[in-house]
């Protein structure tokens, strides 16, 4: 038993983290896209995408928790969400691809060229990332997805869909005929959120990923809810420590503001929250390597409770900043709006939850 | 990372798991419970304790040259999961076996360790601890009840507040003062006292949820022999933090995690049975939503112990990781009653004796209870101190 990671997979994640920090812009005041491509370039080229692909098609073959420090630093550092989107639809098609997929995807994932973008909200389903309208009869694919992030630049587009009879996952080329993607205005413009509408495209069978598979879908939510958990707790540490080290030089009444207990108290209690979150989140991250019983429930709890501690995090933050954090230049809007978009994706708290309950509640039957 | 086990801990669980079968009274956690009356439950814990003791499987974390086991982190980890598969009894020398034995392990003198450890592991001796003082909660060090040496004794005289199971104890480990003029925090020693000394008595004080597990405690003229000093005179404050980072440790986290999420097993079994107008409780979003965020806070009590546990494993000093656990551990289970008596709805108010009472008014009592949790062993104000000073470094 041994809950702590390893210095490979720490050194993985700082690496990361420090090729993040090299532009500085991702995570300026002002949302940007200007640096996606370089900070993709810098991160293929140190071999981020090879590192779950197996090494008979040209990767490392690390599991997924190798990469939860790393998921984590692509939060802290606001990198854009396609880079881990990626990483989620690769460990997809390494787990529910055929050999066929899996010789023409992966090679060229893992070079660093085919960036995946995942589709599953749509409008009018509520919290529900697993039920699509976006239907896929007789070979071809129509519907419309909202806030598929990075979209615009990714060569495939991962599609939550459903046939006739089952959900379905499509792996869809971005320049196939029929479809559309449209940048959104929205919360988060560096996170590259699009709409993307399906005309009638055409899907050959080949292109379903894990068909036949009943829990298809459930691999891909419970790898998306795990890596959304994990930048949601980036995130959170940023705000620890950016609040801890305002708290140390900022100074009323002739003192620095953390000997006050109003700051002192809200910083440990975010330190606790994060420690308490980080938990939740690397068992997730275990348990979706692990293919362990409880997958689903470990990866919704820490979506939701992970989501919750993020955007938390954030209000704590720009609390203890005063009015330095209400501003545009210091930069934590930034992390606020992330905060949201990450909340939002792969199903939302009350949804992840009730998840949880469900599981809970029917392994309790089986017991 | 890795949670799997190891063949010898697989072992161990088994083992463990076989005894309990046996030692637990026919029709255990299904019809046959603990008693309902306060004194015949505690005595009902403390013979449970000695049953524990007659197998081996009390203070199984320490030497075997003390009749410990010298159980790993992980196999206590595994002795608090199998305690609570098997709903067994809570102990009653707790603080015998963490906190007045962790403490003499670690600084009490050959004589103390062969006088005292072995009758806390036969859970023949049971302890209590004597360190607040009506004027010495949250501010500690400012404890007055003082320790005159006279000879080869000291002569105790003051009070101590909130001593749980003082009335069943036979010795309590105190912090008292024995430098007036030192400065506060290195006038006090670490005194182990009889409680049949001449000079104690003890008054329960009655607690929100109507028990009275703890009591004031009075020492007039209290003869301690010089012998059962732990330490050096004055050094009891260092002495005392040692008592504090395993009263606050992630062993102590994980052995209430078990008990938590037993109370969440129930809840989520009254939830599944319990009719509303349009089904059970089970059904209603709402419930759900409550429901969910409980069940993801007691597992992450679980994490946050394993974490630490592992870095403890892995060579790290015990530090403010203890003041993290306690203080998530603590609020959390307190959301968590809180949670319950949300769920049960007008029930909720019911008490056990009532008729209509849902699982025998069990939760009521829990969140009573619960609100003990933020306050004892460091309020949170005191752990947010150190967690702000000492972990993230802010200034005082």
């Amino acid at each position: 038993m041994n809950f702590l990671f390893n210095e490979e997979q720490t050194s993985l994640g700082e690496t990361v983290g420090q090729v993040l920090a090299d532009h500085a812009a991702l995570t300026g005041p002002d949302p940007s896209r200007d640096s996606d491509g370089e900070v993709w370039a810098a991160l293929a080229e140190l071999g981020l995408f090879s590192l779950l692909v197996a090494e008979e098609h040209g990767g490392v073959g690390l599991g997924f928790v190798d990469l939860a420090p790393t998921v984590e630093a692509l939060g802290a550092g606001l990198a854009p969400p396609l880079i881990a989107s990626t990483l989620v639809a690769t460990e997809a098609v390494n787990r529910l691809g055929d050999v066929e997929q899996r010789a023409q995807l992966l090679p060229d994932i893992a070079a660093g060229e085919t960036a995946i973008a995942i589709a599953s909200a749509e409008l009018g389903r509520g919290n529900d990332p697993v039920f699509a309208e976006c239907g896929l009869h007789d070979g071809r694919l129509t519907g419309r997805k909202i806030a598929v992030a990075g979209a615009d630049v990714a060569q495939m587009l991962l599609v939550v869909t459903r046939t006739q009879s089952a959900p379905a996952l499509a792996l869809v080329p971005t320049d196939a005929p029929g479809v559309t993607v449209e940048p959104h205005a929205d919360i988060d413009p560096s996170a590259g959120l699009c709409r993307v509408t399906f005309d009638n495209v055409a899907v050959a069978s080949a292109q379903l990923l894990g068909e036949g598979s009943p829990g298809a879908l459930d691999t891909l939510i419970d790898l998306g809810a795990t890596a959304q958990s994990g930048m949601a707790m980036g995130i959170a540490e940023v705000m620890l420590k950016r609040s801890v080290a305002y708290a140390c030089e900022r100074e009323q009444f002739g003192k620095p503001i953390g000997s006050f207990q109003a700051i002192k108290h809200r910083c440990a209690d975010l330190a606790v929250a994060v420690e308490a979150g980080k938990a939740t989140s690397h068992y997730a991250f275990w348990a979706c390597s692990e293919d362990a019983e409880d997958r689903a429930s470990a990866a919704s709890a820490a979506k939701a409770y992970c989501g919750e501690i993020a955007c938390n995090a954030c209000n704590d933050a720009i609390q203890i900043h005063g009015g330095m954090g209400f501003t545009w230049e210091l930069g934590l809007h930034r992390f606020l709006r992330r905060a949201q978009v990450i909340e939002h994706a792969v199903g939302s708290r009350a949804w992840h939850y009730e998840r949880v309950v469900a599981e809970t509640l029917a392994a309790r039957e089986v017991a | 990372m890795d949670f799997t086990y190891t063949d010898e801990e697989h072992r161990f669980r088994l083992e463990l798991r076989e005894w309990l079968a046996t030692a637990l009274p026919e029709g255990w956690g299904e019809t046959v419970f603990e008693p309902e009356d306060e004194e015949e439950r505690y005595l009902f814990r403390r013979d449970w304790d000695k049953k524990l003791s007659s197998g081996r499987w009390a203070g199984i974390n320490w030497p075997v040259e003390y009749g410990g086991r010298g159980a790993t982190l992980v196999e206590r980890g595994i002795f608090a999961e199998e305690m609570a598969r098997a709903k067994a009894p809570e102990s009653l020398n707790i603080i015998g076996h963490n906190l007045a034995g962790t403490t003499i392990l670690h600084h009490g003198s050959q004589a103390q360790k062969d006088r005292f450890l072995p009758p806390i592991i036969a859970n023949e001796e049971f302890w209590c601890q004597g360190f607040s003082e009506p004027n010495a909660g949250s501010d500690l060090a400012s404890v007055r009840t003082k320790a005159v040496r006279k000879g080869d004794k000291y002569v105790v005289n003051g009070q101590k507040i909130w001593t749980s199971y003082a009335q069943y104890s036979q010795w309590c480990f105190a912090l008292v003062r024995t430098d007036p003029d030192a400065p506060k925090h290195k006038g006090l020693s670490f005194l182990l006292i009889d409680m049949s000394s001449p000079g104690i008595s003890i008054r329960p004080l009655r607690q929100i949820s109507g028990e009275s597990e703890f009591n004031e405690t009075f020492f007039e003229d209290v003869e301690v022999p010089v012998e059962n000093l732990v330490g050096q005179e004055n050094d009891g404050w260092r002495i005392a933090m040692t008592t504090l980072a395993y009263e606050r440790g992630p062993e102590d986290c994980l052995g209430r995690q078990v008990r938590f999420k037993q109370e969440l097993e129930k809840l989520l079994e009254v939830c599944a049975v319990e009719p509303t107008a349009n089904g059970v409780l089970a059904d209603d979003p709402v419930v759900r939503q409550k429901l969910g965020r409980s069940i993801v806070e007691v597992e992450a009590m679980r994490l946050v112990a394993l974490k630490s546990f592992s870095r403890i494993l892995a060579g790290d000093e015990r530090g403010p990781d203890a003041s993290v656990i306690k203080l998530y551990w603590s609020h959390a289970a307190q959301r968590m009653n809180e949670a319950a008596l949300d769920i049960l709805g007008p029930a909720a108010v019911l008490s056990e004796g009532d008729d209509d009472a849902m699982a025998g008014g069990r939760f009521q009592t829990s969140f009573l209870q619960s609100k003990a949790f933020s306050i004892y062993s460091g309020s949170s104000e005191i752990q947010r101190n150190i967690i702000g000073e000492r972990m993230l470094g802010l200034p005082r």
